[in-house]
């Protein structure tokens, strides 16, 4: 973590310095219920920043308000000193190609070979193609997958499916690389392997990383600062191991006690080399 | 037989020059005006409801009309773009618009089939809409889009059958005037068993082409 990181950890609002801000961020759908209100956000460059809540917390939508997949009905989202709603569509889509986005369902092109789907956003910001396929390679042998550049999304696992689109979403140097839940579709293997490259991908390139989660150990292994979000507001914002280990609001501290019901189960599932599914079957569940 | 094969030989060039000519003109039409209808959406890139409405409305009600109406109502507009209303080349005319809205329809159901995920994440990418529809919309559905035009082209043969009633030419010309109104049974059975074959031919490389540019295993 570079210094502003390392300033920003001890400040809930940051400075001024921030590469990313949400100020009064608000948003609803037509006339429904707030899904996030009043959304107060500053993430330092170079940090690994989380946001972890419970499903229907609102962190998918406020997700795709910061880059505005998703259009806030009310505040700021403020990138690399420039508010976004003061940008016009063209210099918006020059903003987004500065901040990649992985997903929950990798959503690869299945028509395009690995290689294809790496050169996609090149082609997108109208690279020169021999300059696109340099740097796609470059890529590959980063998420390790140079082997498969010539394979199609449908034959390749669920881990190496995300390491295409993180290769896909570095293409054209972010300063911010998004994770919407990046990891949940996958085993716990496979997410150590893919936390792991996220980790190197901060360390080495110094990319800010803001992860979004409903999975505690994801935050613990990867996260410097997190927010909990928490019926549509920010229940609590720290350093990680400062807020698990003295949670404040009561969302905190049941997320804290799920993940930690979830630990020692998994300990004794490994102790005693039992399935999940035999576990399961002795509680009752199935 | 020599006459009966030679004019066999001769409605089958006229079916296919019908009907190739019809898919691609339709097509030029048809596939643009799917993407519209996709794209202008309520949940599409560029939802415009007026236009998606109003566009939806007039495609229904060409697809409402009866071929055989639509044949005779365009006779003014064949005169004026061919100069003839009779034969072959005339036929094309009510065929293209006829096949039109009906492929406009094909178009759309297959664009739906991308998955929204992936349009989401070249929008993250920074794509305009107009390259979405380019490199993610087209390409995507590619394999569904053709299964399509093996659909659009059947049906465009089997409506091309059905100008043979004013002297458009082909094998279903053929069909009626020497089998239907001549009770030349041979003849009449001859020339469905090749429209059949024809079909055939049609759907299963359609089918076939598809499934080998599906790269989706």
């Amino acid at each position: 973590m570079n210094d502003a990181a390392n300033q920003i950890l001890n400040h809930d609002i940051y400075d001024g310095k921030a590469i990313l801000s949400l100020r009064g961020l608000s948003m609803r759908y037509g006339a429904g219920t707030p899904v996030l209100e009043d959304i107060d956000l500053d993430i330092a460059p170079g940090e690994v920043f989380g946001l972890i809540g419970k499903s229907g917390a609102g962190k998918s939508t406020l997700v795709r308000c910061v880059n505005y997949l998703l259009r806030p009905t009310a505040g700021d989202v403020i990138f690399e000193g420039k508010a976004l709603s003061s940008l016009t569509n063209a210099q918006l889509y020059k903003a987004r190609q500065r901040m990649g986005m992985i997903f929950q369902q990798f959503n690869l092109l299945m028509q395009r070979s690995v290689m294809g789907n790496v050169l996609f956003p090149m082609e997108i910001a109208r690279w020169k193609k021999a300059d696109a396929v340099g740097r796609a390679r470059e890529l590959l042998d980063l998420v390790k997958l140079s082997d498969k550049a010539e394979a199609y999304p449908s034959q390749l696992s669920g881990g190496q499916r995300q390491r295409v689109a993180i290769a896909r979403a570095l293409a054209l140097s972010p300063r911010v690389l998004l994770c919407d839940e990046a990891t949940s579709a996958l085993d716990p293997e496979t997410t150590r392997g893919i936390l792991a490259l996220l980790r190197d991908i901060n360390q080495r390139l110094g990319i800010t990383i803001l992860v979004i989660t409903h999975e505690m150990p994801v935050v613990e292994s990867v996260c410097h600062r997190v927010a909990i979000l928490d019926e549509s507001k920010i229940a609590e914002i720290g350093a990680v191991g400062e807020i698990f280990a003295n949670p404040r609001t009561d969302a905190t501290r049941a997320l804290v006690q799920s993940s930690a019901v979830a630990e020692r189960l998994l300990r004794m599932i490994e102790a005693k080399g039992l399935t999940p599914q035999e576990v399961l079957r002795r509680a009752g569940v199935i | 037989m020599q006459g009966l094969s030679s004019m066999l030989a001769k409605g089958m060039q006229e079916t296919l020059y019908m009907v190739l000519w019809s898919t691609l003109l339709a097509y030029a039409m048809g596939l643009p005006l799917g993407v519209v209808l996709v794209v202008t959406d309520k949940n599409g890139l560029r939802p415009m409801r007026a236009l998606n409405t109003t566009l939806g409305i007039v495609i229904n009600l060409l697809r409402s009309v009866p071929f055989l109406i639509l044949l005779i109502a365009l006779i003014p507009v064949t005169r004026a773009i061919v100069g003839k209303m009779v034969g072959s080349t005339a036929t094309i005319v009510p065929l293209t618009v006829s096949a039109a809205p009906f492929i406009a329809r094909l178009v759309e159901s297959s664009l739906k089939e991308v998955d929204a995920g992936v349009i989401e994440a070249a929008r993250s990418m920074g794509s305009s809409p107009m390259q979405i529809i380019m490199k993610v919309l087209l390409p995507e559905a590619r394999p569904s889009l053709l299964l399509g035009a093996a659909i659009a082209i059947t049906t465009i043969l089997g409506y091309s059958a059905m100008a043979g009633i004013v002297g458009g030419g082909g094998l279903g010309d053929i069909a009626i005037r020497y089998g239907y109104h001549r009770y030349q049974r041979d003849t009449m059975l001859i020339t469905v068993a090749l429209l059949v074959v024809v079909v055939q031919v049609f759907q299963e490389v359609g089918t076939r082409i598809a499934k080998k540019i599906d790269k989706r295993l």
